[in-house]
This record gives structure tokens, sequence and C-alpha cells, in this order.
């Protein structure tokens, strides 16, 4: 009894599940929704759109697909169907810079369903297909590399502008996992240097139109580079070795041969040698072989005698015209101390240089006056003072006193001794550097076959030379002390090359060096200046 | 010796100025050829629609580049459903949507519409980027390509002034066109609409009229002066 009253509360129930199981098996129902709509346009003129159609069913299922474009509100449907659940659409239904929103729709006797709208704009689902034939070239040589040329897709117009091509490619070795990519914007060709030999290589190319998507890579090609021949290299090497061994045989030659061939090449530089002298003689210290070794056979130039020539002098200079004396031998040559040199020089080196000017251009022409008259330059610090014709002044004969850098002294012609020596003795200088001297006649023995101490007699001595480069001179003849050693005393340019001078030479102590270029002696400069 | 190698250094100064001077190049056509020799000018007049044309390359992918950012920035979860028809300000401007409209099109009629293109984009743009400055981390996030966007269409249309001037020259392009060239005649009608515009579709507006003007440009090129590069 309880068992029929449950069986009848639950027929109602089993019935709707019988029958929904029933349905269930039959799938007899609305479409399954359409699934993954893309669109893709590999030309950028024409696009076209697929569909997977969705499960279920169990009825013939009809999938159309509708379209609408951005402005015109009315919807259309596929213009073409082209293969199975695709749908192309040509020229003339495609616009670019328009969006378009697609759906699909599956129906059958049961219902319809729809897919997910797509809305797209042209330029956004732009993807070119594969390029086309590719084809690889090895070209062995002294420059093995491969070439790979392709074509672009067919469907593509490149000549109107309207689409830009860019290409990519990418090449391994068979055996490596990595690909190694090129970019080759609009050719259709490249060039791979530097591959290797007896290997093969993996090419595949791809396209892209302006900054779309990239295409798909081609398929895989193949090229096996061939090895070079072995033979050119063998023969290079057996050449190469063949030379080497006259290389060889010269090396040992040279090598046993040394002590000639450094003869020949580097012969020996004879030791210096003098004549006369015999090297083993002077080693062997005998003083007397040395001594006449070095002495008796040697020739020594004629020395002429210094007091022959009229070298006593000083030289002055007249400012106005700077032209060494010309027939007078008034060359007096004053010294200043070395020291004063510099301060000379950074004070008036203006002076001095057009000074130094003058005696030059006029040493030429003075040379074609007075023959013998030559300036010895380049002897440092040694202020030589050109004198003139004495400018003169009320009796007085001035000379102006020019220092300047270059030293020499001027070899001034002989003259008879006879002459009246227009020697002036320097009375005073005054602060301007002015010698003032007397005119007084002034004995011979100034000249130069005074004896020392005549010439000694008629020397003065400089007290003092101050700042001014004024040089005041004692005016009385206890300065003439026989003893040349005295300092300050004005040494004419007496190139006597007498031992007492040298003496008092080397006594001064200052610019010994000096001697040769007619310099006069200084004063010990602490002292004075 | 040193007069001599001066002379020497200035005489190979010379030959060298010779040598590189006296070969001619594209760039320096304009001013060697004042008279109208074809081969001259035809070369000059394709240079400045390469350079023309990368100027809005370029453009294109700076305006691209921002649309996506700011895609990026301020509307991170992108709907494709919620994506209303665009009103761009420049729809009322008659634009070739495809080659062959694009060919079929008269020279003249064509430069027009480029030219009305990029002088309806200068306002807009200078006022995104004024909008814009409030935003500074967008701006650092965009490495300011807004300015840089403003910048380059004002350039792009003198660019292409220049152009249709060379043209006109050359009696290529008849003398039509210059009565637009004053962009007050353009912004007479209908300027303020873009007021109403929403950044984010200003952008877009944008991408689409970077794009339109670039490939234009190409057709005009191809056309005129069909060398290396069609």
């Amino acid at each position: 009894m309880v068992c029929a009253r449950m069986v009848k509360h639950l027929r109602l129930p089993l019935l709707l599940l019988l029958l929904a199981l029933a349905a269930e098996c039959n799938s007899m129902s609305k479409p399954g929704k359409p699934d993954k709509l893309g669109c893709r346009s590999p030309d950028k003129e024409t696009f076209f759109c697929w569909w997977t159609p969705g499960s279920g069913g169990g009825l013939p299922t009809v999938h159309r697909l509708y379209y609408k474009t951005e402005g015109r509100e009315t919807v259309r449907q596929c213009p073409d169907y082209h293969t199975a659940h695709s749908c192309f659409f040509s020229k003339t239904y495609t616009s670019i810079w328009v969006e378009y929103t697609v759906i699909v729709e599956a129906s059958n006797a049961l219902g319809n369903t729809s897919s997910d709208p797509l809305t797209f704009d042209l330029m956004d689902i732009v993807k070119p297909y594969a390029p086309e034939n590719v084809t690889l070239v090895v070209s062995i040589g002294d420059n093995p590399h491969l070439t790979i040329q392709w074509h672009t897709p067919s469907n593509i117009d490149t000549k109107s502008g309207w689409v830009t091509l860019k290409n990519q490619l990418r090449i391994k070795l068979e055996k490596s996992k990595i690909w190694k990519n090129y970019t080759s914007d609009t050719q259709t060709h490249f060039t791979i240097y530097n591959i290797e030999l007896g290997v093969v290589y993996m090419v595949e190319v791809r396209c892209a139109i302006d900054n779309s998507a990239w295409s798909e890579w081609t398929n895989t090609t193949f090229v096996k580079v061939p090895n070079f021949p072995r033979t050119d290299n063998s023969f290079w090497i057996l050449v190469f070795s063949l030379s080497l061994i006259p290389l060889l045989v010269a090396m040992i030659i040279l090598i046993l041969k040394r002590k000639t061939v450094k003869k020949y090449i580097l012969p020996p530089v004879p030791g210096p040698k003098i004549r006369g002298v015999d090297v083993q003689l002077l080693k062997s210290g005998r003083s007397e072989d040395v001594i006449n070794a070095m002495l008796l056979n040697q020739r020594f130039p004629v020395v002429m005698p210094w007091k022959d020539q009229n070298e006593d002098y000083l030289i002055v200079s007249d400012k106005e015209t700077s032209y060494l004396p010309l027939e007078k031998n008034k060359i007096f040559i004053l010294p200043v101390a070395i020291t004063l040199d510099s301060e000379v020089q950074s004070k008036e080196t203006s002076e001095v240089d057009r000074f130094l000017k003058d005696s030059e251009s006029s040493s030429e022409e003075s040379s074609e006056k007075t023959k013998s008259s030559q300036l010895l330059t380049k002897c440092p610090s040694t202020n030589v003072l050109n004198d003139e014709k004495a400018n003169q002044l009320k009796g007085v004969t001035e000379k102006i006193i020019q220092p300047f850098g270059i030293s020499g002294y001027v070899d001034i012609p002989r003259h008879e001794h006879t002459q009246e020596a227009d020697y002036s003795r320097v009375n005073e200088v005054n602060s301007d550097n002015i010698l003032i001297t007397k005119k007084e006649n002034v004995p011979h023995t100034l000249d130069t076959q005074g004896q020392e101490g005549g010439v000694l007699d008629d020397y003065s001595r400089v007290k003092e030379v101050n700042s001014d480069n004024t040089v005041f001179l004692e005016k009385h003849s206890d300065s003439v002390n026989a003893s040349i050693r005295a300092k300050g005393y004005i040494d004419w340019v007496n190139q006597k090359a007498k031992s007492p001078h040298v003496t008092g030479h080397s006594e001064m102590g200052v610019c010994p060096q000096l001697v040769g270029c007619g310099y006069v002696d200084t004063f010990p400069p602490p002292a004075v200046i | 010796m040193p007069g001599n190698i001066r002379s020497v250094s200035v005489v190979s100064v010379a030959l060298l100025c010779l040598v590189f001077c006296s070969q001619p190049t594209s760039l320096d056509a304009a001013p060697l050829c004042t008279n109208a020799e074809a081969g001259c000018h035809v070369l000059s007049l394709a240079n400045l629609f390469d350079r023309v044309i990368q100027h809005s390359a370029r453009m294109h992918g700076i305006s691209n580049d921002l649309h996506s950012e700011f895609e990026l920035y301020f509307l991170p979860s992108k709907n494709q459903i919620g994506r209303v028809s665009r009103n761009c300000h420049t729809s009322n401007i008659l634009t070739p949507n495809g080659k062959e409209n694009a060919q079929r099109m008269a020279r003249e009629e064509l430069t027009e519409v480029i030219l009305k293109l990029l002088v309806a984009w200068r306002d807009p743009l200078w006022h995104f980027h004024q909008s814009m400055t409030h935003f500074h981390d967008f701006i650092d996030f965009s490495s300011n390509k807004s300015l840089k966007m403003s910048d380059m269409v004002h350039e792009l249309r003198k660019g292409v002034q220049k152009v249709v001037e060379k043209m006109q020259m050359l009696g290529i392009l008849s003398n039509s066109v210059s009565s637009l060239m004053s962009p007050e005649a353009f912004l007479a009608s209908g300027s303020a609409e873009w007021r109403l515009m929403k950044d984010y579709e200003l952008l877009y507006c944008f991408r689409r009229d970077s794009n339109k003007v670039q490939n234009y440009l190409k057709i005009l090129k191809c056309r005129i002066v069909p060398e290396d590069g069609c």
C-alpha cells in the first residue's frame, strides 16, 4: 500500500526525467555557440573571417555571418561564404579605417545561437602570408657566403605605395637550437658572410606590412655548405716547408760566420788618433816620451803676437750714427759686469734689439770700410760698445755706451804706431752712461807695444759701477798697481796671453771662460752691484 | 720648412674640397637646378616626399603607442563590447577608405584631404597635451608623447605645404589647392566638435587619421614620382 502511494507521487518527476534523458540522447536543441571568431587581411585590401562552430544541436545547423560597419546601421550578411566556416570580403566590401562589427549566428530548427561580436578596424587585422620561393645559394671562394632570396607573397601589390613590406629572416645550424635573426627591410634578398664550412644551415623568412603583425615563417629551407678542397692547402704547406730549408741553412751559416758578417755589416770605426802620438807610448808612461810626443811633434799654428794688433780698445757707441768706426780706431770695450747684463737686458731690451740690429747691419757696412773688422758674435754676456766718431760736444767727446748682449770686439786695422793714437782717456763716466774722455794725447805706450807697466799706467781702476750702468773711475795713478791682480781695473781687451794676465784673470774668478771673447774684467759682483 | 708644409696642406685641402664639393648630392639638387630640368626637379621632389612620408610614419607610430599606453594606464579592463562607434570631429572630411578610392581621387583632392586632416588636428592635440599636464605620472609613463605628437602634426603640415608648393611650381599640381593653404579656412567650419570628445576617443581618432595621412602621402608619391620605394 505504501509503495503504490510512493509510485504515484514519483510518477510525474520520473516522467519528466525520462523525457529529458530522451531529449539529451537525441541532442536536439539549439545549436551550439560558434566560437573563436577571427578575421584577417593578408593584403590590406580584402579580408576574411573564420569561426569554429559550436558543438551540439543535433539538428542541421546553418551558420550565418552578419556584419555592420561604423556609421551605417544596416546589418548585412557575408557576401561570400568562401569555404566552410569562413567568410571572404572582397575589395568592394572592404573599407579601411572603418570599424566592422562581425557576428556569427548558428541556427537550426530549434533556434539560433549567436557568437560574441568581434569589432575591428581593417588596419588592426592586417597579417600577410609568408614569403614564397625561398632560394639559397652558397658561394665558395675567397669569401664564402650564403645568399638568400625570396619573393613577396603573390597577392600583395607593392607598386602602388599602399603597402610597405619589411622582411625578417632567421638562420641556424642544423645542430644548434638558437636562431639568429636578421632584418631586411624591403629587399627580398640577403647575404650572410662568415659561414662555416661543411655544415647544414636552416633558413626561414617572414614578412610584415607597415607595422602590422608578422606573417608566419616560411617552411624551413636547408642548405649544405661544402668543404674547401684540401689540395690547395697541402700544396701551399709543401711550398712553405720547402722554402724553410734554405732559410735554416742561411741562418746556420750566418751564425757560424757571425764575426765576418759583423765586420762586413758594421765595419769597425777607427779610434781617435793624434798624429805623432803613439797611444802605446803614452800608456807606457814615460814622461819624456810623452812630452816629446805631445809637444815636439806637433805643429802648433803660428800665433801672431798679440801685441802687434790694436786691441786696446773700448767700444763705445754713438747713439745717433750707429756705425762701426771708420778710420779711427776709437773702439773701446767697456767692461761691464756680467751680472749687469741681465739687468741691462731686461730693462732695455728694445734698445738692445734695435742696437743689435743696427750693429749687425752696420757690421756689414763696416766690413767694407774697415777690412779687417770682424764682429765676434755669440759671446755670452759681454757688453761691447761700439764707438763712433765722437760727437763733439764742447771738446768733450761723449760716447754713449750701449750695452747689448752680443759681445764681441771689433778688430780694427792696424795702424802705424806713429799715428797719434786717438785714444782718449776716459776721464769720467757720468750718470748717463757717458764716458767723458779728455782729449789729450795719450802716449804711445797705450799702443800695443807698451809694456805692461806703461799700459798699466793708463789703466784706470773702476771705482764702482752703479745701478745705472755707469762706471766710476778712479782718477789717480794710485790705482795703477803693478800687480794686475787688482780687481776692478779696466782691462783692455788685450789679447796678450801673457801669463800675468792670465793669472790675473784667473784670480778674478769671474768669467774666466770669457777670456777668448774679448771681455773686460768685471767687478766682484756682490760688492759693486 | 713650415712654409712648405703650410702650402702643401692648403693645396691638399683645396683639392679635397674640389673632389667632394663637386659631387652633386640630391640634397643640393634644389639650388643647383634653378631652370626647369625635369630630371633635376623630380629628384628633389621625391626626396621631399620621402621625408614627409617618414615624418608621417613616425607620427603615426607615436600616436599608436600613446593610444595603447593610454588604454593601459586609464582603462586596463579593455572591453571590446563596450566600444562605441567613434564620432571623430574629422568625420565630415570625406576620405577615401580604400586603395582604389584613393587612386581614383584627383591629386589636388587628395592633397586637400591631407592638408585638411593635418590642420584639423592642430588645436585638439594641443589641448589634449594641456589636459594631460595634470597627469604627471602618465606623462612620465608615456615620456611626453602628447607634446611630441602635437609638434609633429604642426611640422608635418608645413612639410606637406612645401611639397605642394614644389609640385605647383613644377606644374604637377594645379593652383586650386592654394586657396586652402591658410588654416583659418579650415577652422571656420564646425571646429568646436572636438571639445566634446573625450581624451580616449581623441586618441583613437588621431591614430586613425595619422594612418590615413601616411597612406595618402604614399599613394600620392608613387603616383607622382614612382621611384624605388613604391
